[in-house]
């Protein structure tokens, strides 16, 4: 498939360092993409790819974004870098017509002042000055190829994960650039959503767009490009076609998942067998939960239709050391559920017990030292300066409550060494340890998960709820998870885990259950 | 008929002209009743009267103690407590005043929150209006709400993790102080990144822009703006030549 003529972009990076940085963060990459061709670059959480996308997307300029050594190719006009202040610069704006960047958080590429799909998709046109008779046009084309057809009136800050996702593909194609690169574009979609993006993807390739997709799984659609690009530690480790790379066997020590390593594993037996005497840890006892109203902005008008049920009369009982995984499709009501099990939402009829006490009344702050739960977007669960900080935050409140019913009357001091220390093990226990100085944000996607997870962990809860733990971690993280669970669960704790992933739940869960219409049924 | 975001703001803005300029009490009477009448009619009414309120109530009770108590022209003297002296005239005088505020405030609210800012960005960057400024006017509307999400996202991770907010207002203002500096960092950090989305889709081209929202700017709007606006520039003469009118 791949053309021996002239490649739509290339790439020769001797190096890219970030301002303030000592060491390089990618270091000898080398990249040719010619048109009608797919190419995944696969890697670890830090390993470069975000990194790397974004360079070639004009997202990160050389000069102010960083100090680039090496050249970027664009259509045949190569631009020579060496550091210094004789650079060339890159117009973003024109750069963008010919390289689209769809990055990691669909959301962010979006204007955010359009009221409409149709003028979200038309952004780009606008300010490119193109005549309204051809935006019409091509948003129609566009909105057909990314099959948002039906949602051109909708405002987008209506949109599901899904449903954003090809929006912001839709606004990195429409002015048909030769060049498409997608970071992590298959995170959180459940099946049907990722082939549906799979086909959008095949049929951008069949009509000349050379695609990069900057991925940590080898997804289903991967395996059908035409080259594969591994890093690792911002070096190009190997280059070649699938079938290459796989059989080199790097790519599970490079971090790379590969979806083969989970599937078909099997339930596995209980973890320990499950105490039936006494209250179960947690009980959900019919409960029903709606939405009050949509979110809507100020100038849209109202949705007339009411509320539907996101929680219908749902029941369930984990007892201590049980995992139970919940799946669903995108949009089932996974992460409301999850968020009824430590009072962030109240159920608008039934109850939610913990240890066989009924929780409603409860500020969740309250629920918090026995329920622990770690939010599906990690990013909306760090807030601190530190990892360390993001880790201790609370504990002493937590350990202080714990400490005063154990020891009768603990001093402060001995408050700030328990809580010390426990943050301290829940570091070690996801690896991060000697990060703890970092700021959370500076650390990559799979680490902010590991330290989402360790935040949860410090306060040895009796209930853990995990929401999606797999998005967003590579190989390396996803060991740490499975050994945090089972740990966990070994020790006593019950696990609620809702995932899309089909394969990760019956590899780790006890019993899985399927979320649709608001109930549960079993699944397995 | 749904209104050009020109017309909505050449009439609101002649309206209020020409109120304030006649300085008529059953003028203002009327345009109050009008706009109050729109605002229910257009279904604003609700969202309208707190900020009516919010502007009014302040502005109303000072010039009542204003000029109710302290009107050196006032002869019809209905109580006295030492200097201060309600007289009619005084009241009479703080009435008209509030009428000819209230209807100006009033007529100028309905205006803003019945216009639809998305048509008037398009409008404006029709005109020509530079794309950096349409773009803050239509940020003005996105980014309370966008703030208001984020915060509770915050609040949401610390309450998971013991932060306890119960109470009342003085309470959660209290713990407002943990989510302030998460919120403003993590609002930089997606200015930058919304930034780089910005540029990458030509947000920073100077040349000509073209817009994809269409504003019908019917015949008889546009022959009606130089109406109000002349109406009003003539309401502005009527007054300066004969300071008197109406007063």
């Amino acid at each position: 498939m791949a053309e021996l003529t002239t490649p739509a972009l290339a790439a020769g990076i001797e190096s890219f360092t970030y301002p303030g940085d000592a060491a390089p963060v990618l270091d000898g990459v080398d990249l040719s993409l010619a048109a009608g061709t797919l190419t995944a670059v696969l890697g670890g959480s830090g390993s470069g790819k975000s990194t790397l996308g974004r360079l070639l997307a004009g997202w990160l300029l050389p000069g102010a974004g960083g100090t680039l050594t090496g050249f970027l190719d664009l259509g045949g006009t190569r631009l020579r870098f060496t550091g210094g202040a004789a650079d060339p610069r890159i117009n973003p704006g024109s750069w963008g017509r010919s390289v689209g960047f769809v990055p990691q958080d669909a959301a962010a590429a979006l204007s955010t002042v359009r009221a409409t799909v149709a003028e979200e998709l038309a952004f780009g046109l606008e300010n490119a000055g193109v005549e309204r008779a051809a935006m019409a046009e091509a948003v129609r084309r566009t909105a057909s190829q990314t099959s948002l057809a039906h949602l051109l009136d909708k405002d987008p800050a209506t949109l599901s994960g899904g449903q954003l996702r090809r929006l912001a593909i839709g606004c990195a194609v429409i002015s048909g650039p030769a060049v498409l690169v997608m970071d992590e574009p298959f995170a959180s979609l459940d099946r049907s959503g990722a082939e549906d993006l799979a086909d959008l993807v095949r049929n951008l390739v069949k009509d000349g767009t050379a695609v990069v997709v900057l991925s940590q799984r080898a997804d289903d659609l991967l395996l059908d490009a035409d080259s594969w690009l591994l890093l690792t530690g911002g070096t190009a480790a190997m280059a070649g076609t699938p079938a290459e790379v796989s059989a080199a066997g790097v790519l599970e020590a490079a971090g790379v998942v590969c979806p083969r390593q989970t599937a078909g594993s099997g339930i596995l037996p209980p973890v320990c067998a499950a105490p039936v005497s006494g209250p179960p840890a947690l009980e959900l006892r019919h409960v029903s939960f709606a939405y009050e109203g949509k979110r809507r902005r100020a100038w849209a008008p109202a949705t007339p239709e009411a509320a539907a049920p996101v929680l219908d009369g749902l029941s369930l009982s984990v007892a201590a050391g049980e995992i139970v995984a919940v799946t669903g499709s995108n949009g089932a009501g996974k992460s409301t559920l999850l968020r009824h099990l430590n009072g962030l939402l109240r159920p608008t009829a039934g109850s939610v017990l913990v240890n066989g006490r009924n929780i409603g009344g409860q500020p969740a702050g309250r629920v918090s030292g026995e329920v622990g739960l770690l939010f599906q977007q990690p990013r909306d669960q760090l807030f601190e300066r530190t990892v360390e900080r993001e880790v201790r935050f609370g504990l002493d409140r937590h350990r202080r409550r714990r400490l005063s019913a154990a020891l009768g009357r603990p001093t402060a001091n001995d408050h700030g060494v328990a809580a010390d220390r426990a943050a301290r093990q829940a570091l070690d226990a996801v690896g991060l340890e000697h990060l703890a100085g970092r700021h959370p944000a500076e650390l990559p996607a799979s680490q902010q998960r590991l330290l989402a997870l360790a935040t949860v962990l410090a306060r040895r809860p009796a209930v853990l709820a995990l929401d999606e733990p797999t998005v967003a971690l590579d190989g390396h993280g996803l060991a740490v998870l499975d050994r945090v669970v089972r740990q966990a669960a070994a020790e006593g704790t019950a696990v609620v885990l809702v995932t899309h992933d089909h394969d990760y739940a019956r590899s780790i869960a006890h019993r899985l259950v399927h979320l649709d219409s608001g109930r549960l049924q079993s699944a397995g | 008929m749904r209104l050009h975001p020109f017309t909505s703001l050449t009439a609101a803005g002649s309206t209020a002209v020409i109120t304030t300029a006649a300085a008529s009490l059953p003028l203002s009477l009327t345009v109050i009743a009008g706009a109050a009448f729109l605002a229910a009619a257009g279904g604003a009414g609700r969202r309208m009267a707190p900020a009516a309120a919010g502007i009014l109530v302040p502005l109303v009770l000072s010039l009542f103690i204003l000029h109710g108590l302290f009107f050196p022209e006032g002869t019809s003297v209905l109580a006295q407590w030492g200097p201060a002296r309600v007289t009619a005239e005084g009241l009479r005088f703080a009435l008209e005043r509030t009428a000819q505020l209230s209807a100006s405030v009033l007529v100028l609210l309905l205006c803003s929150f019945t216009i639809s800012v998305p048509d008037l960005v398009a409008a404006l960057s029709a005109r020509g209006v530079h794309a950096r400024f349409a773009f803050v006017l239509a940020s003005t509307l996105t980014l309370l709400p966008a703030i208001s999400t984020r915060l509770a996202r915050i609040r949401q991770a610390q309450e998971a993790r013991g932060l306890v907010i119960t109470g009342g207002v003085f309470r959660r203002l209290a713990a407002f102080r943990w989510q302030a500096i998460p919120l403003v960092l993590s609002l930089v950090e997606e200015a930058g990144t919304r930034a780089a989305a910005l540029e990458a889709r030509g947000f920073g081209n100077s040349g000509a822009r073209t817009s994809y929202r269409e504003v019908p700017d019917p015949p008889l709007q546009r022959r009606l703006r130089p109406v109000l606006l002349l109406a009003a520039a003539a309401a502005i003469a009527v007054r300066l030549w004969q300071p008197t009118a109406g007063a």
